[in-house]
């Protein structure tokens, strides 16, 4: 049967091919958008490495603290992460590291800027980077406040050309560090990873962020396995309760949740509540969905237009199958799958033009060091969101053919 | 005869309803892009009143914690280090400030004057400010030592700012007049000081060409009043001597840290800084006009071929037509009025609707909107969307005229 439809939709297909193109035209384009937006969001939230654990970390990528008249959101200070983050259950490893911070250095007189990130020892146990050269530095090095540093491979290209840097040293932000290791390029779009140069956080000019609970740190947990991840979350918001205010008149209750990056991301949204510990993702994911089908809409209407000027091209078929007494809800079925073939060719052909779209936003450098490309991820929600394009601009044509008079269709002939 | 149009599109009125939608839609999508085009347009005729060659900003980071002894320390370092500049020969002038040109970050504040609540720009600056930016004076005086031990708080505001609240007349030496806060805030009970406008500046554009015209104002950060309790201005604006090039950077930033040695320098040109915000302000436009191109191309395609399958449909009734006399011309006359008529129908709705955004009572992203780059706007689409239709309507309209009544009237 369905054999049979696929049939008949080919052969409608290639009867006006002009049709055909415009159809695809808007089709393809459609999911061409729609793909390249979530291919981008893919690299920014989906697992990639150097997060290879995804699945078992969580972090603390937002803070906010809040009294009746005030509230000051940021990122997390280092004392708050420390006092109150270490020892949760469930927690196999946890990390603390500074928000990355612009640093410029000189080389013959020209200025490179780089991001400057520093972390402790266990930052490089969660993250499984890919060492060019060298390797990490190690705990006892942060706690030593040695000046040794982690740097990318775009960063080695613009220090010391093609030759290996480990033993070398660079100069950033006045500080000197002796190059210790050598990673692939992470993309800026991964706030977790991200950084040119990596140095211990004891490396600091001062000591001051040791006493602030708000500033500019984030704390990366390594569950055990995923069962924990809501204990965590849920065991370090009892311990919020608790934290001992700077300033206990104006700032009363603090939200620094351990949650996803999406998550994180989320709380920037304008309808976000801030102030809730609880997973504001699903707002985020909803707005994403509203924006998607206000998107299609246009071409879903474009295409229910081509189709329903088209019925009459159809009525001798459909008043034969009427005749022989095919039901309504048959043909709907008909008119419905041969347009979801057509959305799945124009998908297709989106998947190509994405692809070459992705590449032009790569080499246009517009997000530093990103490599997108379409995955099997955004190929199954590229199927799916054709799926919905197929059904949202099928259904209503479909309806309407179904309901052309036998009599009169075969006749060929109706308003 | 548009009577007669009118008929023919209630014959069918389940299709054309559809395509009037696709219509309605496309105008929203059309005039979406083109508001935000005619605001950019508007705004970049207007001048900045500021000028970055050899401007360039240092971002200080004194790395402190923020409590009263620390910032009194750190003031005195950052003094220290606007004179070191001052000293070398490549600088012609320095000055402290938190909000530079295209740097990213602004500060806002209101007053609420008679009942009308005004929003404006604030930014902080130490007296050079004047001198790096060539601000554009316009009448009374910049800041200076005239200033020092003043009662009141001086303020430099743009003409804009100056016309809002006190109108034609002359605002030098008045203070802002300011309605008294209701009780219920929880400030500490003291008064807030006077703030007195010494001095009007054209314009201060902080955020570059394409952002809104606002309200702006100048407050003083004098760092030579030792017991001040303003915080430290976070960013150091230079201007140096034309021709200075990078390489001035290094020796520099070695003879800042070797006043303040814990503190951290990022030095930017004012020039990069505008380009790249006006790569943040163009790249999203940009794109949203890219894809709106392309949805109207696709609109274009789609309706001639919604239009060229209605003619192959009514080839019976334009040979009719003909039989009856009817000439080419009317026959094309006919084909494009009606669509004429549908995409009235589709534009009055449309542009009813969107006539009523500046009624509502919506947030300030538009409140920023001018009147006449709206109403632009809105023509532009109109007639944008008009010659879409005829344009898609032109060709297949041509094909109906090309039927020989014969013909068609036995058709089938």
């Amino acid at each position: 049967m369905l054999k049979n439809y696929i049939k008949i939709a080919f052969k409608v297909l290639l009867r006006r091919k002009f049709f055909t193109f415009i159809s695809l035209f808007g089709i393809s384009f459609t999911l061409t958008v729609l793909m390249v937006v979530t291919a981008f969001f893919d690299h920014t939230f989906g697992p990639m490495a150097p997060e290879t654990q995804y699945q078992r970390t969580l972090a603390v990528q937002f803070a906010c603290m809040y009294g009746d008249d005030g509230m000051w959101t940021s990122s997390a200070g280092y004392k708050l992460l420390d006092r109150y983050a270490r020892g949760l259950t469930g927690v196999d490893r946890l990390s603390i590291f500074a928000s990355p911070e612009t640093v410029s250095s000189y080389i013959n007189g020209q200025k490179v800027s780089s991001s400057l990130k520093r972390t402790d020892g266990d930052f490089w146990n969660i993250l499984q980077f890919t060492f060019l050269e060298g390797g990490p530095y190690s705990s006892q090095d942060v706690d030593q406040a040695q000046f040794v540093a982690v740097i990318n491979d775009a960063t080695r290209q613009r220090f010391f050309g093609t030759s290996p840097a480990v033993g070398k040293t660079i100069e950033a932000d006045g500080q000197r560090f002796r190059v210790v290791g050598v990673v692939a390029d992470v993309s800026v779009v991964r706030s977790i990873p991200f950084a040119d140069v990596w140095v211990p956080l004891t490396t600091a000019k001062t000591d001051t962020y040791k006493r602030e609970l708000m500033g500019s740190f984030n704390a990366l947990a390594l569950a055990h396995d995923e069962a924990a991840l809501d204990h965590i979350h849920d065991e370090f918001n009892a311990r919020l309760a608790h934290v001992e205010m700077d300033n206990p008149k104006v700032y009363k209750t603090m939200v620094a949740p351990f949650e996803t990056t999406f998550d994180s991301y989320a709380r920037h949204l304008p309808n976000a509540d801030r102030k809730s510990p609880e997973s504001q993702g699903w707002k985020m994911v909803s707005t994403l969905v509203v924006l998607a089908l206000l998107f299609m809409l246009l071409p879903a209407i474009n295409l229910m237009n081509l189709n329903v000027s088209r019925i009459l091209e159809r009525s001798s078929e459909i008043g034969v199958r009427k005749a022989f007494g095919a039901s309504s809800r048959t043909l709907v079925g008909q008119f419905v799958v041969e347009n979801i073939l057509l959305t799945l060719i124009g998908g297709l052909i989106g998947l190509v033009l994405s692809e070459i779209a992705l590449q032009v936003v790569n080499a246009s450098n517009l997000i530093e060091y990103a490599h997108l490309h379409l995955n099997p991820r955004v190929f199954l929600y590229g199927l799916g969101m054709a799926l919905i394009f197929g059904m949202l601009s099928g259904v209503y044509p479909a309806w309407r053919m179904s309901r052309l008079n036998p009599v009169e269709a075969l006749k060929g002939a109706t308003r | 005869m548009i009577r007669h149009w009118m008929r023919l599109i209630w014959n069918r009125k389940r299709a054309n309803f559809l395509i009037m939608i696709e219509i309605f839609i496309s105008f929203l999508v059309l005039e979406g892009v083109m508001l935000i085009a005619a605001q950019y347009a508007y705004n970049y005729r207007h001048p900045l009143g500021f000028s970055i060659e050899n401007v360039w900003t240092i971002t200080v980071d004194p790395k402190s914690h923020d409590d009263d002894a620390s910032r009194t320390r750190d003031r005195e370092t950052l003094r220290q280090l606007l004179r070191t500049l001052r000293d070398m020969p490549e600088v012609e002038a320095a000055a402290g400030t938190f909000t530079p040109p295209y740097g990213h970050s602004s500060w806002t504040s209101a007053v609420t004057t008679n009942g009308r609540w005004m929003d404006y720009s604030v930014n902080q600056v130490t007296d050079d400010f004047r001198d790096v930016f060539s601000v554009d004076l316009r009448r009374g005086r910049w800041f200076s030592r005239e200033d020092d031990g003043a009662t009141d708080q001086p303020l430099v505001i743009n003409e804009r700012f100056a016309r809002a609240i006190f109108g034609d007349v002359d605002p030098i030496g008045r203070i802002i007049p300011q309605d008294p806060k209701p009780p219920s805030s929880d400030e500490p009970s003291g008064k807030a000081t006077p703030m007195r406008v010494i001095g009007i500046v054209s314009e201060f554009r902080q955020h570059g060409e394409f952002s809104t015209l606002d309200n702006y104002a100048f407050r003083r950060n004098n760092l030579d009043d030792a017991t001040s309790k303003m915080g430290m201005p976070n960013r150091v604006v230079i201007k140096v001597r034309p021709g200075t090039t990078a390489a001035f950077e290094e020796p520099m930033t070695h003879q800042l840290q070797a006043v303040a040695h814990d503190w951290s320098f990022e030095i930017k040109r004012v020039e990069d800084m505008r380009t790249d915000t006006l790569k943040e302000f163009l790249i999203p436009a940009i794109m949203l006009g890219t894809i709106a191109c392309f949805l109207l191309l696709m609109v274009a395609l789609g309706l001639t071929g919604v239009v060229w399958q209605n003619v192959t449909q009514r080839v019976r009734e334009i040979g009719l037509r003909r039989a009856k006399g009817a000439r080419i011309e009317d026959i094309h006359r006919q084909i494009l009025g009606e669509l004429a008529v549908m995409t009235s129908l589709a534009l009055i709705i449309a542009v009813a609707l969107v006539a009523q955004v500046p009624l509502l009572p919506l947030p300030a992203v538009f409140a920023m909107i001018n009147g006449s780059a709206f109403a632009a706007s809105i023509v532009i689409s109109v007639l944008t969307i008009y010659g879409l239709t005829i344009g898609c309507g032109w060709y297949p309209a041509r094909l109906a005229t090309r039927i020989q009544p014969a013909e068609a009237l036995h058709y089938e």
